[in-house]
């Protein structure tokens, strides 16, 4: 076993200890409730006017549906223009969607405090990455009274997966979902462990995201998102070290070098992308494909191993920091690991999930190999 | 011949009426868009609701929070950020008698998103909390930029062309430090700084404010009180020596006056380019090159440019706060265009 493999042990078991205790605790309005970077938070549950900054699938999987009755205002670029088909789906059930009041986001420095405040939101809930760039406006939020919830599900830690979902859970009073879906994700996390074990191989694996096409090197992931997955179903990651940041491209020479075992391009349905692998509900598996297979024609990666062995996979990006990305972390681990995985189907994770927690139908390709012929 | 003296005394109180005049109607234009800048923001107030709690009575802390902790800093940091940029380009043009000069051109700005750059990929390593460790190293890199500059402008037969040339190379120096800073830092400390390099009005507080303030307050009268001797300088160095201005005292007293100027005002916005450039070009346009009325014109100028861009940053996607930066160089290029050609064609 690894030492990020017992790390990761560690921390699941202090989550679990953790939670037992708490779970009581959480029925009660006056219990503290600490968010994912374990910043103390009080406030009156149910929050009655939320502000919420990222991961509206994990909202609306913990507070329901009707849970967007009580928000007031979002982050809606993030949705609407980086994941439109899952935003399009969304808003079906949840009408509300299309003229929820936008606040703008740091990613692009739009983000307004005006907006918010004149939002009068009890409560605002933002992503760990907005933290940084907002000290001085949560600040001002939280001496107004206004309630600031920081959740992460990007650093792929499991006790902030934890942390985050229990928070959002507490906030909107539905502790139990909350509860319900921690536990299906720690008892997975524990299952692909399990699995792990007692395997001594580490296959090399490489992530890329597939937004700018094959002419494009992009990003690939290290200490956060994918990187973490990877480390999880303990595999090696060939970027581990080679990336200045958390992700950052890597040099396609170095690709060729490394020679990875399987290579996964990270798709989505960005909007203006021509040339992005298309992966998400509205993607049809031959688009997948038809958009994956020039990967496999990149300078040098005929040769690499992974493309003779027909090894080079398409994966919805959006599963790389959410309470689902188990589903993605069990497709990585059948893709390097078979016969530990071999009664898997990711996919059918995937699917049971949605029709359990979400108000969505789940349908399109979220994750597929290029040759038809092995999956 | 007394009556001809007369005559030319008349024709120059006259002249004097209506450059105050220029400079008065500026003022004016200036509280106007003030006004609209505190009146418009993404949250529709009405403007009753505004007057309302700027004169302390609305007893709604949401809507106080909003009109006195939000847009006030701005409005107010627009213009004492556009004053100290507008008056600091108007001096650099004037001692380096180069019509190109400004805090931009010069690298004192590329010094300070420099040091701004350095503060946020250091970020929690510094001793001081980031609100304050950003501006600062800004502020110290400026005055680095102003020294590394300033002292080739100090080396035995240096003329207004070598510092011109000094500057340009300080520029291009900072810009690839902060090009490899951009390389080295992490995708949230790169994206922190683009940011700040495009400038913004947003980060301003009322304490950030009154730093700039008595910054301008203090040094505004150095200035002033070098005017004469400043209008004298344009007649060239030899001639303004002979009238008793000791040239190379004077253009560094001003030089250092101004880099104060310009590193408070970049310190809190990052770099707001144009400003500095233009408002002394419209100033000279309107009021002529003697110091005494073209210093306070292009403060006036300089702050109503940048309230304008303030108010068009907030309205040109109703909603989001477009960067400010990107609104004075767009506005700014063209106006700068017909500025220049359209003196080049009176002459």
């Amino acid at each position: 076993m690894t030492s990020t493999q017992m790390l990761l042990n560690r921390r699941a078991l202090m989550a679990s200890c953790l939670a037992a205790p708490l779970l009581g605790h959480s029925a009660h309005a006056a219990a503290p409730l600490a968010d994912a970077l374990g910043r103390p938070v009080s406030l009156k549950r149910p929050a009655e006017r939320i502000v919420l900054g990222f991961n509206y699938e994990e909202f609306t999987a913990i507070a329901g549906p009707a849970g967007w009755n009580r928000v007031v205002g979002f982050s809606k670029t993030l949705w609407s223009d980086w994941r439109p088909s899952v935003f399009k789906r969304y808003m079906k059930p949840i009408p509300r969607l299309a003229e929820l009041p936008d606040v703008g986001t740091t990613d692009d420095n739009s983000f307004s405090l005006e907006k918010v405040l004149a939002l009068r939101p009890d409560l605002v809930i933002l992503p760990e990455w907005s933290f940084a760039n907002l000290s001085a406006q949560i600040k001002q939020m939280e001496s107004l009274g206004i309630a600031v919830i920081i959740i992460d599900y990007n650093a792929e830690l499991p006790e902030r997966h934890v942390a985050s979902t229990r928070a959002m859970g507490f906030a909107t009073a539905s502790d139990e979902r909350a509860e319900a879906l921690i536990n299906l994700y720690t008892g997975k996390l524990a299952d692909i462990r399990r699995r792990v074990a007692g395997v001594s191989v580490k296959p090399k694996v490489y992530v890329e995201l597939g937004q700018g096409g094959p002419s494009t090197v992009g990003n690939t992931y290290t200490t956060s998102m994918w990187g973490k997955l990877i480390d999880m179903v303990g595999a090696d990651n060939i970027a581990t070290g080679h990336v200045a940041g958390a992700w950052g491209p890597l040099n396609p020479e170095y690709v060729l070098a490394a020679n990875p075992d399987a290579i996964f391009i990270a798709g989505s349905s960005w909007v203006s992308r021509p040339a992005a692998v298309v992966t998400g509900f509205d993607a049809d598996i031959s688009l997948t494909r038809a958009r994956l297979a020039p990967y496999a024609q990149r300078q040098g990666w005929p040769e690499l191993k992974a493309i003779r062995e027909g090894q080079l996979f398409a994966i919805e990006h959006g599963l790389s920091r959410a309470l689902f990305d188990y589903t993605a972390a069990y497709y990585i681990a059948k893709q390097v690991f078979p016969a530990q995985f071999a009664d898997i189907d990711p996919v059918a994770e995937l699917r049971r999930y949605h029709e359990t927690f979400l108000p969505v139908t789940f349908e399109g390709c979220w994750m597929a190999r290029l040759a038809p012929s092995a999956a | 011949m007394t009556g001809l003296t007369g005559a030319a005394v008349a024709d120059w109180h006259r002249a004097n009426l209506r450059r105050s005049a220029v400079i008065v109607s500026g003022a004016m234009l200036l509280v106007v868009s003030f006004a609209v800048d505190l009146a418009t923001g993404p949250a529709m107030l009405p403007i009753p609701a505004v007057l309302r709690s700027l004169a302390g009575m609305a007893g709604d802390p949401m809507l106080d929070a909003i009109v006195r902790t939000l847009r006030l800093p701005i409005a107010l940091m627009a213009i004492v950020v556009g004053a100290a940029l507008g008056i600091s380009g108007a001096v650099m043009q004037t001692i380096l008698n180069n019509p190109l000069a400004s805090s931009y051109t010069l690298g004192i700005s590329a010094g300070a998103g420099f040091g701004a750059a350095l503060a946020i990929t250091l970020g929690a390593v510094l001793p001081v909390p980031e609100a304050w460790a950003i501006p600062l190293a800004a502020f110290a890199f400026a005055g680095i930029a102003c020294a590394l500059v300033g002292g080739v402008g100090q080396m035995r037969g240096a003329t207004s062309e070598l510092l011109v040339l000094a500057g340009i190379a300080c520029l291009f120096m900072f810009q690839a430090l902060l090009s490899l800073l951009q390389f080295l830092a992490s995708p949230e400390a790169l994206q922190q700084i683009v940011f700040w390099l495009f400038g913004s009005l947003l980060r301003a507080s009322m304490m950030n404010v009154a730093v700039v303030a008595v910054v301008l307050v203090l040094l505004l009268p150095v200035l002033l009180g070098d005017a004469w001797q400043l209008t004298a300088l344009k007649l060239g160095d030899d001639r303004a020596q002979a009238l008793g201005v000791r040239v190379s005292r004077l253009r560094l007293r001003a030089f250092v006056v101004v880099s104060l100027l310009t590193g408070a005002a970049v310190a809190f916005v990052g770099t707001i380019g144009f400003i500095g450039l233009v408002a002394p070009h419209l100033a000279r346009m309107l009021v002529g090159e003697d110091q005494r009325h073209m210093l306070p014109a292009s403060a006036v100028f300089g702050a109503l440019l940048l309230s304008v861009a303030s108010v068009t940053s907030k309205l040109i996607l109703p909603g989001t706060v477009f960067p400010i930066g990107i609104i004075t160089a767009l506005i700014g290029v063209p106006f700068f265009a017909w500025l220049v050609l359209s003196s080049g064609r009176a002459r």
